[in-house]
């Protein structure tokens, strides 16, 4: 997949290149707000990952005037820690998702996956399948290999977010901002917790363990057994 | 104090245009009792010369001319007649009673002027107001009085008010003056205690008088915004301090251990190890950095900008049901008595945070077994959220200091947290106008926050 970097600081941008360019992307970048709003134009880009802060155009309105002129290719912004507010306004502005520099390179690149990966147009499902797992979401009712299994609202919304995000890495503060919509960083393992609750109930009866702990990273629901 | 800038003043020309305002009014009101005056004085005498008249026209018409010439003379002679002029005169003027004969034969009003000092020995002519009547038989009867009086009282009315008029003004601007003096002396003193603080003395305050008046409240708004800055620097320096004091250590800590490992002969996986642990080292005080940076933001209210209508009750119940399950697991249990649809205006993500840090932290610093009770309930004149455990408590003397920036309880630093997890709270708090409190739930601690209705 395509991939544009508009980032002014050398360093983060040859780290996220090496990085994106590993993982098997081909990796294009922008120095400036200008350039970066030249090449994005461009429709063959699968996505864009933006800097708040750039010289020239700043971030946000680059994003603004891609979105204004029509494109929908997913931005993720990056940005660094100093803004609380900056995340609505980034949101606000058109982006996908948003990163708080100086960021892990593992959730760095869940969150690349998890926005390639995103289908272009959202459409309603009614039902989730992966590997003997099936998810009812109009009748949040769920199901292993024929089995109904109980699951507590937040367990649900859990198991949800991850089997849509089937074979790909989710890390803990993805989870925490989508799941639970908690936007700091918790001293306790509730993440954890949960996610051992989620497990022991989808395992009942000996099966396979169908979430697996990425190390370092997150956790992945298998595509396949 | 020159007069010229007096005079600029707003209070004074303020005065000035109320004087004159004032002198207006002054003089319409003069006219006016000019006019009213003059007038009913006329009337009444008017009044007192037909009701004369009419007495005389009766006598004549009972008594014929003899009767009213004898009554004529009798009231000359008896001189009780208070400056009346009677006079009855022929078809060819001559005066057949009485001394007066100027008038013209004709009836109604007549002003007639008199060159003689008779009346008036001060003035050489007077006027007399003199009302004439046609009697049968060709006789006219006239009766007159000086109308002086009249002209007397208009003018010492136009005199009083005259002399009002120059004491109104004589008051208006020395007033005017005297106003605008208090008013530069006190913008005087203003100007001298901001070019204080200008120059760097920051507890510099402006003067208050007991008047309350307009200057004085500007005062006092002016000197909470002082205030307010005064606390937001003195903060910024915290801070700084705390930066410097705090971090340094951590930082130091891992120059130390990474030069000991760059130091040693150590294998490929052990250097793996020694970087691994040096990331989280890094991760850690980034983490710390966050927070300090979230707390001055918030501590700098730009966020109140963003308010918006909250459910607390939801972002309660949602924080115990996330941790529900964390104090589960370490032993403890966490009950609820969270009233729901409760609405408030404020910053979801913050007030979650307020919830989520003082339920961890009654997870966190508390033994097992540990009972955490919270509590969401509504007054008529505040919110009460009561975060409170059966744990050790903390003493009397931390309690205050708990919601300092790096202050910790255990001085070792050995459990979970940077000691920061409070100090957010308590921005939190004071951003969304509320007090927290902390108790003793005897035992264990009990954390009160109010958020007060406006």
């Amino acid at each position: 997949m395509k991939i544009l970097i508009i980032e002014d600081d050398t360093q983060t941008r040859d780290y996220v290149a090496a990085g994106l360019k590993e993982a098997g992307h081909t990796v294009d970048v922008a120095k400036d707000g200008y350039e970066g709003l030249f090449l994005g134009q461009e429709a063959s880009y699968g996505l864009l990952i933006v800097d708040r802060m750039l010289p020239g155009m700043d971030g946000l309105s680059v994003v603004k005037k891609l979105r204004s002129a029509g494109s929908s290719v997913p931005v993720l912004f990056l940005t660094t820690m100093c803004g609380i507010d900056d995340r609505v306004e980034g949101l606000n502005a058109g982006a996908d998702d948003y990163l708080v520099k100086p960021f892990a390179f593992s959730e760095f690149e869940a969150r690349v996956n998890a926005l390639l990966r995103r289908p272009r147009e959202t459409i309603e499902q009614k039902f989730l399948q992966v590997s003997g797992l099936e998810i009812d979401l109009m009748k949040r009712l769920v199901t292993r290999d024929g089995h109904c299994i109980d699951l507590q609202p937040t367990e649900f919304r859990l198991l949800e977010y991850l089997v849509r995000h089937a074979g790909q890495v989710v890390t803990r503060t993805m989870l925490l901002e989508n799941v639970w919509d908690f936007h700091f960083d918790p001293k306790t393992n509730i993440v954890e917790t949960h996610i051992s609750r989620l497990r022991s109930k989808l395992n009942v009866g000996d099966k396979p363990d169908l979430i697996q702990t990425v190390r370092g990273a997150g956790y992945r629901v298998y595509e396949t057994l | 104090m020159k007069l010229s800038s007096l005079v600029g003043t707003t209070s004074f020309k303020l005065s000035a245009l109320y004087l004159g305002l004032f002198l207006c009014s002054f003089l319409a009101i003069g006219t006016t009792v000019y006019l009213l005056t003059t007038h009913s004085l006329e009337q009444q005498l008017k009044n007192n010369l037909g009701s004369e008249i009419a007495r005389l026209q009766s006598e004549y018409e009972s008594g014929g001319l003899p009767e009213l010439i004898t009554e004529i003379n009798e009231i000359i002679e008896s001189k009780s007649h208070h400056a009346l002029e009677y006079g009855v005169l022929n078809q060819d003027g001559q005066l057949v009673a009485g001394n007066l004969n100027q008038f013209k034969l004709a009836e109604g009003w007549q002003t007639l002027r008199l060159t003689s000092p008779k009346l008036n020995p001060n003035e050489n002519h007077t006027f007399l107001l003199t009302r004439v009547v046609a009697l049968p038989n060709h006789l006219w009867l006239g009766v007159g009085h000086e109308s002086d009086i009249i002209e007397d009282a208009g003018e010492a009315i136009i005199q009083a008010f005259l002399w009002g008029f120059v004491l109104v003004i004589a008051l208006g601007a020395a007033g005017g003056f005297y106003i605008s003096r208090l008013f530069l002396k006190k913008i005087d003193r203003i100007t001298q205690s901001t070019q204080a603080i200008i120059a760097g003395d920051l507890s510099h305050r402006l003067a208050v008088s007991e008047n309350q008046d307009e200057l004085d409240k500007l005062a006092i708004l002016l000197n909470r915004m002082l205030d307010k800055i005064g606390a937001l620097i003195q903060n910024l320096q915290q801070v700084s301090n705390d930066i410097a004091h705090d971090l340094r250590t951590p930082i130091s800590r891992l120059k130390f251990r990474l030069e000991d490992a760059l130091k040693t002969n150590l294998s490929e996986a052990q250097y793996n190890e020694e970087l691994a642990s040096a990331i989280v080292e890094v991760d850690t005080i980034l983490d710390t950095f966050s927070a300090l940076l979230r707390i001055s933001q918030i501590e700098s209210q730009s966020r109140r900008s963003g308010f918006k209508v909250v459910d607390l009750g939801d972002i309660a119940a949602s924080v115990t049901d996330a941790l529900n399950p964390v104090a589960e697991e370490q032993g403890k249990a966490i009950q609820t008595d969270i009233e729901e649809h409760i609405k408030w205006v404020g910053d979801k993500e913050l007030l979650t945070q307020l919830v989520f840090n003082l339920v961890e932290n009654a997870i966190l610093h508390t033994a097992e077994n540990t009972q955490i009770m919270v509590s969401l309930k509504p007054f008529d004149n505040r919110i009460e959220l009561v975060v409170a455990d059966n744990g050790s408590g903390i003493a009397d003397k931390h309690r205050q200091k708990v919601f300092q920036r790096f202050y910790r309880l255990d001085q070792s630093r050995t459990t979970a947290g940077n000691g920061l997890g409070l100090s957010i709270v308590a921005a939190i708090v004071e951003l969304h106008d509320g007090t927290i409190t902390l108790a003793d739930n005897q035992p264990g601690l009990k954390v009160v926050v109010d958020l007060w209705r406006k």
